[in-house]
């Protein structure tokens, strides 16, 4: 199937998935509410396995379509399900009011944070040569960038670790582009290793749910040098 | 040369006859889809003939802004419609006069107007809905300003005739994510312009939490008629851009004769009919934001189009 | 062969030391293992100073120079960590099923910290990485007090935050071997063919691991965790994360680093290094708590590794690898001499710490060595190290960045002795704490005390043949490379 304008229409298709992926990333910054972030978040993870099969179709390796469905496994199910199981069903039906900084500015910054990944990229760009990485790479780090934002403005617990687990993602994002050779058993082992952290982030949160009484650990700022009040 | 002055008398006429009936098929399907009969699609018509034949009624306090100000809002998005493809892909004689940013221009023009206006009476209400249609505006001019960036940047015009070619062919451009994005942006902008749920409620006659009605709180008679008028042609002409230049670039004449040009009336008709079902599904499942949260609406908004731009340029 | 089993011997206890057959069978299940370990460990590390490399699996289970030193230090910290662990988690009295639940994460936690230097492929690297993160989480917040678990939630948060970034500067490596011509995607096969990686791609590779893992490191301004999880932990996990699993993360930009030449990575680690070293040294000076001062020293140390690599071959690496070595074998043990002193005293706040050596003489002299030794005061081994390190920078006409090392360094000594001082001595407070029971210390906790010290001490005047050797070979592995 070599036929340039199949490889057209993928490229295309993958561009576009792309796309979505990186506005699904500035979405899960700007929801206030937690049900609206895991939502965006199980998009998130289909966007990446879609992107995981046009690549397979593209480089004709089996080992990708493997990955996206791993990948759609781990996160698109399993996560959601663990996190619910670990969690009182209360904790998702919160919104948060206050934030650390008000929404639009927030988009703002992870508008900037998402040109400034695109001018890195180029530069690395310039030396690979991989086919699809020129859409790959760049939106995976400002993919990345966007989650470290969301990690640092949240308040609430799981929307912070959705943060935090998007950045993920959009780090596996960048390398099915750029490093589709990866042994599969390695990619599959991080797949793994995210659930495991996914468990143990769901128990830790309960343990903090039940002892201190509220998810909003954002405000937990108690550990630091100045005297105590 | 006869046929072209033709063609052109042809798309006023088609904006100016249609678009009071595509408000009524608006309203009808809302109220279908609440489960109750709702009004005849023809029934603007009849609202606009019924006005026509009234008396006028003019604050005292009011200067000939409010005057003038119908006639503004009816004559401004025709003058849209000279610039914009509606019945044919090939450009009438108008087309040149101005670019889709120019468009934009004339339509706010007559916005403002229409804010200048509900100042000019003496009403309180008037000023109320003035301010904060004029925060929608402002907050929805840079997610316009961008849509068009972009797509100059990705199709190398802002002419809108020269815009459409660049998505129909090759196909495989459809699906672009410039071209995805802009469309949900300009989706949003579509929503805040014509002062739709979830941005404003059209059919409310609360005056405290009217953003867009209240333009024509204080007209009667034929200002009325106009003032109506002249909002469903915008939304007529808005939807024209969207659909004829975004979005399905098809359906339109590409032959110079009379024949094709009729023929392409019903095709555009379908097709905003089509895209009226979606908005009226959004309307009926949406609820209205609250005032302040119109900003992240369109900040939201501003994204999905920077987004745009910005796929645009890792793509090439 | 036998490499494969030195990560196999934790996991086996985790699963044995759950089993409930009284109170003394989980600790000494753990006992066990860390002592085999430490014995498996030490007789792979011999095998690499007279084979120079060990593969169990080539090219996926590997052990060169640096990673044996790395493996023995793991190994030996864990074995004398399980024996504190014996009489701390004993001396608080809690129930059996909790000390269950703590012993098989503290196998888990030792066995994902051995397998990090014994793994070859750096994408497996990077998932041991992550374990070591994972599975101590659930021990810092082991107190479930409303301030360990905080720490803990900071520490998860930052730690995946830095291991997402950590794993895209993996891919980009990866993207880069293949672009120069492929080869075993290990540590040895990326070596081989540093020179032909575009170097802006392995740039980007080193800068990106450096972030990300350098906020497992504990480099300024990513440090902000540390200081809370290492001091919330329960003292014997203290003793592994700061003794042990930091190196570990440093020993994986360090490994990075050496596929870069000297000139392009040089001012990175350089400056990096200084500031972490300044920024902890200062901020050392204004602790309320012991443990927290003892953090701060972790990530002062951790810098000083990194400066080290930074000034090059020959003296600076050698230097680098000794500093390692003898930071964990100190660091653990004042960590466990810190344990000591909260169980005499109770509190971890240093101003209602006076007198401690007429409290209790053994924590009070064991915290006095502890300070005294990880300052970097002669005849100890960190005094010998940092030694080391002046000499290789004065050798390579690097003065400025000595010179600020030292007065770095001079400002932390300062700093650790003000507080120890004024704990161990100093008059007894007006209202002094309620006396403990346990101003008697545990057995097992004196015990740990003593072997842990025996290292310290030696190794500031004598060092063994084989370990001199080790460590020379441990330098060339992990070399910047010199320019051509």
């Amino acid at each position: 199937m070599t036929d340039p304008n199949v490889i057209v229409w993928l490229h295309n298709l993958n561009a576009l998935v792309g796309g979505l992926f990186l506005l699904v990333s500035f979405g899960i910054v700007g929801t206030r509410q937690v049900q609206g972030c895991l939502r965006l978040f199980v998009a998130l993870s289909v966007l990446l396995a879609l992107s995981a099969f046009l690549l397979s179709a593209l480089y004709r390796d089996w080992h990708l379509g493997v990955i996206g469905v791993v990948d759609i496994g781990t996160k698109a199910i399993v996560i959601p399900w663990v996190l619910r199981r670990a969690l009182r069903g209360e904790v998702f039906t919160r919104r948060e009011v206050t934030q650390a900084l008000n929404i639009p500015t927030a988009l703002l910054i992870a508008m900037v944070l998402a040109i400034a990944a695109y001018f890195v990229a180029k530069p690395l760009l310039a030396v690979g040569c991989e086919l699809a990485a020129g859409v790959n790479l760049p939106i995976g780090l400002a993919g990345l960038l966007i989650g470290g934002l969301t990690a640092a403005l949240r308040r609430e617990a799981v929307p912070l670790f959705l943060g935090l687990l998007a950045m993920e993602n959009s780090a596996f994002f960048a390398g099915i582009g750029i490093a589709p050779e990866m042994p599969l058993i390695a990619e599959v082992a991080i797949a793994f290793d995210v659930l495991i952290l996914v468990f143990v982030v769901g128990v830790l949160t309960r343990t903090v749910h039940e002892h201190i009484g509220t998810t909003e650990v954002g405000e937990l700022t108690a550990l630091r040098e100045e005297p105590r009040r | 040369m006869r046929e072209r002055i033709l063609f052109n008398l042809l798309q006023v006429a088609t904006v100016m006859v249609f678009a009071p009936l595509v408000s009524g098929v608006i309203s009808r399907l809302k109220e279908i889809i609440q489960s109750k009969r709702g009004p005849s699609i023809f029934q603007p018509y009849r609202d606009l003939w019924k006005l026509f034949h009234k008396d006028e009624v003019i604050s005292e306090q009011s200067s000939w802004i409010f005057r003038f100000t119908p006639y503004l809002a009816f004559v401004t998005p025709i003058f849209v419609t000279l610039l914009i493809p509606v019945l044919t892909t090939y450009p009438l004689f108008f087309a040149f006069m101005g670019d889709m940013l120019g468009g934009g221009f004339v339509l706010s023009l007559g916005g403002f107007f229409a804010t200048l206006a509900a100042v000019d009476t003496a009403n309180p209400y008037g000023p109320v809905g003035a301010s904060r249609t004029r925060m929608v505006a402002f907050l929805a001019e840079p997610v316009f300003m961008i849509v068009f960036f972009t797509v100059s940047f990705v199709a190398g015009s802002t002419i809108p005739y020269i815009v459409q070619q660049r998505w129909v062919t090759p196909l495989a451009n459809f699906f672009e994510p410039s071209h995805v994005l802009l469309m949900l942006a300009f989706v949003m902008l579509i929503l805040a312009e014509t002062g739709r749920i979830p941005v404003d409620n059209p059919t409310g006659h609360f005056e405290l939490a009217m953003i867009d009605e209240s333009k024509s709180l204080e007209y009667s008679g034929p200002g009325l008629a106009l003032m109506k008028w002249g909002g469903s042609m915008k939304m007529f002409v808005l939807l024209c851009i969207f659909l004829n230049v975004l979005v399905t670039p098809w359906g339109l004449a590409h032959e110079q004769t009379l024949a094709a040009v009729v023929l392409a009336i019903p095709l555009v008709l379908l097709k905003i009919f089509c895209f009226v079902l979606l908005l009226v599904v959004i309307e009926s499942s949406l609820s209205k934001l609250r005032l302040f949260r119109i900003a992240e609406f369109l900040g939201a908004a501003f994204i999905t189009s920077v987004a745009a731009m910005i796929s645009q340029l890792f793509a090439s | 062969m036998s490499l494969i089993l030195v990560p196999l011997i934790p996991l086996a206890a985790v699963l044995i030391s759950l089993v409930p057959l009284g109170k003394r069978f989980a600790p000494a299940v753990t006992l066990v293992a860390g002592i085999a370990t430490f014995v498996l460990a030490l007789r792979e590390s011999l095998r690499v100073v007279s084979d120079h490399q060990v593969s169990a699996i080539a090219g996926w289970v590997e052990l060169d120079g640096m990673g044996a030193t790395l493996l023995l230090l793991n190994a030996f910290v864990g074995a004398t960590a399980a024996l504190y662990s014996w009489g701390y988690i004993g001396a608080h009295g809690y129930e059996a099923r909790r000390v269950r639940s703590y012993y098989a994460h503290f196998n888990l936690f030792v066995f994902s910290l051995v397998l990090v230097p014994v793994l070859a492929q750096p994408a497996f690297v990077w998932i041991a990485i992550e374990f070591t993160s994972l599975f101590s989480v659930l021990l810092v917040a082991f107190d479930n007090t409303h301030a360990a678990l905080e720490a803990a939630w900071k520490y998860i948060a930052l730690m995946f935050a830095g291991a997402a970034i950590a794993l895209l500067g993996f891919f980009i490596l990866f993207w880069a071997q293949q672009g120069a011509g492929g080869g075993h995607y290990s540590w040895g096969g990326l070596r081989a063919i540093a020179q032909q990686m575009p170097t802006v791609l392995v740039m980007a590779a080193f800068l990106l691991v450096m972030v990300g893992l350098g906020v497992k490191v504990g480099f300024v301004p990513m440090h902000t965790w540390l200081p809370d999880a290492h001091s919330q932990a329960p003292s014997p996990v203290c003793a592994l994360l700061s003794g042990v699993k930091t190196t570990n993360s440093l020993y994986v930009i360090l490994r990075m680093g050496s596929l870069l030449p000297l000139a392009t990575v040089q001012p990175w680690m350089e400056v990096v290094g200084l500031i972490s070293v300044a920024v902890a040294s200062f901020l050392l000076l204004q602790v309320r708590d012991y443990k927290r001062l003892f953090a701060f020293s972790t990530v002062e140390h951790m810098g000083i590794i990194f400066v080290a690599v930074g000034l090059g071959a020959p003296g600076g690496g050698y230097g680098a690898m000794l500093q390692m070595v003898s930071h964990s074998l100190t660091k653990s043990f004042c960590f466990f001499a810190a344990g000591a002193a909260l169980l005499v005293v109770g509190t971890r706040e240093i101003a209602s710490v006076r007198g401690l050596i007429r409290t209790s003489p053994v924590a009070g002299a064991a915290l006095l060595f502890g300070a005294l030794a990880i300052g970097g005061a002669p005849p100890f081994a960190v005094f010998l190290s940092e030694f080391f390190i002046f000499r290789a920078g004065v050798a390579q006409q690097h003065y400025f960045v000595t010179a600020l090392l030292v007065i770095f360094i001079i400002v932390a000594f300062f700093g650790i002795l003000l507080h120890v001082n004024r704990m161990v001595f100093g008059r007894p407070a007006e209202n002094p704490a309620p006396a403990r029971a346990h101003a008697v210390l545990p057995r097992t906790c004196v015990l740990t005390l003593i072997l842990a010290a025996i290292p310290v001490l030696v190794l500031g005047v004598y060092q063994p043949r084989w370990l001199h050797a080790l460590l020379t070979l441990a330098a060339s592995n992990l070399n910047p490379l010199a320019p051509p």
